[in-house]
């Protein structure tokens, strides 16, 4: 029992099988085809294919008693044996303080537009040919080395809940990674694109992979950069990394956890008045979009910051209650630890209202000014306040005159809330970013923030 | 087991029948269950049973991998000839060379007195209440403990058949203390390799409210030391900043993927790329760094690697010069040194690249005490909270989370507010002028590598060490 019709059916069993055991119960079966290509030193290194269905269940036993399972399943014994493991797994916890109740109402749900590639199997058998275009279109541009990663992704899932609500999705998604390097190990730039239609992004995989090799030849002679306080060009890429996190971090658990600088900002303006910032799980084409939650409320937008002011924070059932609100229909079934799962409060996809701005326009500037295009390594002294640092890696430039010099070498040592407080203007190229360092989809322009620090290395 | 190894064996035969040059399968079956509180409330729960099978195939001299869940034939079939086929397609300019054919045959067990698989939720719930009692009185502070087993078995083409299993409990804690202004934060890892033992021969209870008293100590106390930023000062580090110095600064770049670009898009290529082993010297005469997973009661323990490849212990710096590069069979033949077992994979659905295991600075001659004595200005930085650094690994960060004034000789009672820490690996390690004898492992840790990501556990540490002439602060 491994096919897409079946999931309806281990689904039942599940639910039917744990209802009369448990207070609610909400079960997901989850059939998953994904394939991989990784590359480097212009050469592919590893193809690689993964099949999964995995159940995942969430339970509640005796009032508050939470619990969760995530496991491979192919028989209704199996799944039969997921469910009583859960239960009695869940019965011997104690009351949990981070539950308040479940979406007991059936709706009906939104469409979600471009969320499935009917062409995903033959894009798949060739995925090796792009790679390989994507390479050679760095190798025209200037560079020397390419590397990176091409990962398709195929799913389709139903779920149902003891309360009601059930619904299924197929979904597809495509995430391509290009670096493009000289012989030396300073001079490099990077290419992404990501969407759900692979099929139908192959010209955009192309020009990643030529962005890429662009980005490592301006990149040669790069010269150690003086530390200071600049502004700041981010790249999408960066600033979904640098202040995209912020949007995410507007989440009752995270605050609860001490792990957000939100906590007491609700009303306040902490972002320039132009910028507006909303979680969207029905963004076409984005990576994390679904007409419904994990629990099965409706997905909508939520603005969480409209007008520079903090005006929402993302719910799930128990959260919005706790709050004395509604949920935003943001409830996920959150990884925690090692393998666990948690019905949490959480983003899908976070999307910045575009700019207007040329990318020229934004370099074409009097103040000491620096245009990152790619960081890593984002960490923090302290969630709460925002104290972070994070390290520009590939192209780089000062911008003087609007003359681009190429520098390497430095770190951005900074707060985030500051940083979203002095965002200065916003580039019109609003993108897609979903990569290595960037996990939550981001739809996000390019940004230059006013006077922030750089520092360097002392030895 | 027994269904997932039949399986596991069908997987290699159906591989070579296809026509593969190797074939290796990988059967893991893991279980682990966890807790999450906040407050000393609790969260909720969650039992993970796992099991698959990953298959690694070579043809025509490209790598094909594939990853099952369900031990079914007729899908395995299916997953290994697709990856066959577009590994097939791949067109490889340079074929992949595993070197000299392994032929190990092996079972091995980590060692536990009281098996995690035996221990009662009743009885992680009372000991997760013992370490929440530990934390009480800070601002806010957040649990998750996860014991949790995992058996392997490995079987190749060419004749390995390794059988394993490992024991470990994750501990993590945050911690968040009230300052002055603010709060201060500190992300604890405690996790223990072995059995449920483990946590009392450890005395986790004491170390975690040592923990955390410090950290309300620092929160309240530190102060900015205005002088320690006019001018080069002396610094002495704890065994948990050794550590992750020896891994970030020492144990990365001493990866042989990384070396060669392998992993030039994700988690970087590394600086040893232009030096010469033997050769070139990254540090002072006493920096000797080591890698190894033979150390018993650690996360990077391992008997055979996740090639069939037997561990032994890997020297990476030795008197300053660096000596060894981290290798799996890869990439020990484009070294042409050999395969030094480092191969490793978090999950049956991850390929085994390489990974450290536990990294560390091999203990000096000195006592804690003499490394201070001679100090005159400087500070003692015993532990650290933000760190980064960049992904050829030559440019570091370390800050402080509770660190103290050394003046005169002596480590005085002035809490410093998060020093910085900022400079290259070579700059870094060249300005250690001793390391003390007292080797500890207080670094357990999660290490992130490859796409998709692989959190895999280990272990790092050192003795105390004193860097001489460091400007805090960075520069800017």
């Amino acid at each position: 029992m491994t096919g897409i019709d079946d999931l309806k059916v281990l689904v039942d069993y599940a639910v039917d099988h744990g209802k009369s055991k448990s207070d609610a119960i909400i079960a997901r079966a989850v059939l998953s085809s994904d394939a991989q290509v990784r590359f480097s030193q212009n050469n592919i290194d590893i193809s690689k294919t993964w099949r999964s269905l995995e159940m995942q269940i969430f339970a509640v036993v005796n009032g508050t008693k939470t619990g969760s399972t995530a496991r491979a399943v192919a028989t209704k014994a199996d799944v039969e044996k997921a469910v009583d493991d859960l239960v009695a797994f869940t019965s011997k916890l104690p009351d949990s303080m981070f539950y308040a109740g479940l979406e007991d109402s059936v709706s009906k749900y939104p469409e979600v537009q471009d969320r499935y590639d009917s062409n995903i199997d033959t894009f798949v058998e060739e995925s090796t040919e792009i790679v390989n275009s994507a390479i050679d279109a760095a190798l025209q541009e200037g560079a020397k080395r390419v590397a990176g990663a091409l990962m398709v992704t195929k799913q389709h899932f139903f779920f149902r809940s003891s309360l009601g609500p059930e619904g299924s999705l197929k979904k597809t998604g495509h995430e391509l990674n290009v670096r493009a390097l000289q012989d030396e190990l300073d001079y490099s730039g990077q290419g992404l694109h990501s969407g759900t239609l692979p099929s139908r992004s192959e010209k955009e995989m192309i020009e990643a992979g030529a962005r890429a090799g662009r980005l490592s030849k301006q990149a040669i002679g790069a010269v150690q950069g003086e530390p200071g306080i600049y502004d700041l060009v981010l790249t999408p890429t960066v600033a979904a990394n640098v202040l995209g996190r912020v949007p995410a971090q507007a989440n009752p658990f995270v605050i609860m956890m001490g792990m957000s600088p939100l906590s007491d900002k609700m009303g306040e303006q902490i972002a320039p008045d132009f910028i507006t910032a909303f979680d969207d799980p029905l963004f076409p084409g984005g990576i994390e979009s679904t007409p419904f939650d994990w629990e099965g409320t409706p997905s909508r937008r939520t603005n969480i910051i409209e007008g520079g002011v903090l005006k929402s924070l993302l719910h799930n059932t128990t959260t919005a209650r706790m709050y004395d609100t509604e949920s935003t229909g943001s409830s996920r079934l959150a990884r925690m630890g090692m393998g666990m799962r948690m019905l949490l409060p959480g983003e899908s996809n976070i999307v910045f209202e575009n700019g207007s701005m040329k990318l020229q326009d934004l370099l074409d500037t009097d103040r000491p000014t620096v245009y990152v295009t790619n960081n890593w390594y984002t960490r923090f002294q302290n969630q709460q306040s925002g104290d972070f640092s994070t390290i520009p890696r590939d192209a780089m430039f000062l911008v003087e005159k609007g003359e681009l010099t190429p520098i390497k070498n430095v770190r951005i040592s900074d707060n985030t809330m500051r940083m979203l407080s002095n965002i200065d203007a916003l580039g019109n190229d609003r993108t897609q970013v979903y990569w290595w360092e960037v996990r939550t989809p981001t739809m996000i322009p390019t940004m230059r923030i006013r006077d922030c620090r750089i520092t360097a290395a002392t030895l | 087991m027994k269904d997932g190894m039949e399986l596991a064996e069908f997987c290699v035969d159906y591989s070579e029948g296809l026509g593969c040059d190797y074939a290796e399968a990988r059967y893991v079956e893991g279980f682990s269950r966890g807790l999450v509180y906040r407050n000393s409330q609790p969260v909720s729960g969650g039992v993970t049973p796992s099991s698959g099978i990953g298959v690694r195939i070579l043809v025509g001299g490209s790598m094909g991998f594939a990853s099952i869940d369900r031990m079914d034939r007729g899908l395995a079939e299916e997953a290994i000839t697709k990856a066959y086929r577009i590994a097939k397609n791949a067109t490889r300019k340079t074929p992949i060379d595993l070197g000299e054919p392994v032929e190990n045959r092996a079972k091995w067990k980590m060692k536990v007195k009281q098996s995690l698989e035996d221990v009662g939720i009743e009885d992680i719930m009372e000991t997760c209440a013992e370490l929440n009692k530990c934390m009480e009185g800070l601002a806010s502070y957040l649990l998750m403990v996860t014991p949790r087993i995992e058996r392997k078995y490995f079987i190749s083409s060419e004749g390995t058949s390794i059988a394993s299993e490992v024991s470990r409990i994750m501990i993590v804690a945050i911690l968040t203390a009230a300052a002055k202004v603010g709060s201060e934060q500190r992300y604890l890892d405690f996790t223990l390799a072995g059995g449920w033992e483990r946590i009392r021969e450890e005395n986790l209870f004491t170390k975690l409210a040592d923990e955390v008293a410090r950290l309300r100590n620092a929160a309240e106390n530190a102060v900015m030391v205005k002088e320690l930023l006019d001018q080069p000062v002396d610094m002495i580090v704890g065994q948990e900043v050794a550590g992750i110095i020896a891994h970030e600064n020492v144990g990365h770049p001493s990866e042989g993927d990384r070396i060669m670009g392998r992993e030039g898009a994700q988690a970087g290529e590394s600086f040893w790329r232009d030096l010469k082993l033997g050769e070139s010297r990254v540090g002072s005469d006493v920096v000797n760094v080591s890698e190894d997973p033979t150390i018993p009661n650690t996360s990077g323990y391992y008997e055979y690697d996740d090639e069939g490849v037997k561990s032994r212990k890997r020297e990476l710096v030795k008197n300053g010069i660096i000596n060894e590069p981290l290798l799996n069979r890869e990439f020990g033949a484009r070294f042409g040194l050999g395969s030094n077992a480092a191969a490793r994979a978090v999950s049956y659905n991850r390929e085994p690249i390489i990974r450290m295991a536990n990294t560390y600075f091999e203990p000096g001659d000195h006592s804690f005490d003499e490394l201070v004595e001679d100090v005159k200005l400087g500070v003692f930085m015993r532990s650290f909270q933000e760190w980064n650094i960049d992904d050829r690994r030559y440019q570091s960060k370390y800050t402080g989370s509770e660190a103290y004034l050394i003046r005169n000789g002596e480590v005085t009672d002035t809490l410093v507010r998060r020093p910085v820490m900022e400079t290259t690996s070579v700059g870094m390690l060249s300005s250690i002028d001793a390391v003390s004898r007292n080797l500890s492992f207080e670094f357990p840790g999660t290490c992130g590598k490859s796409d998709p990501m692989q959190g895999v556990p280990v272990y790092a540490g050192g003795g105390e060490i004193r860097f001489r002439g460091i400007r805090l602060g960075g520069v800017g």
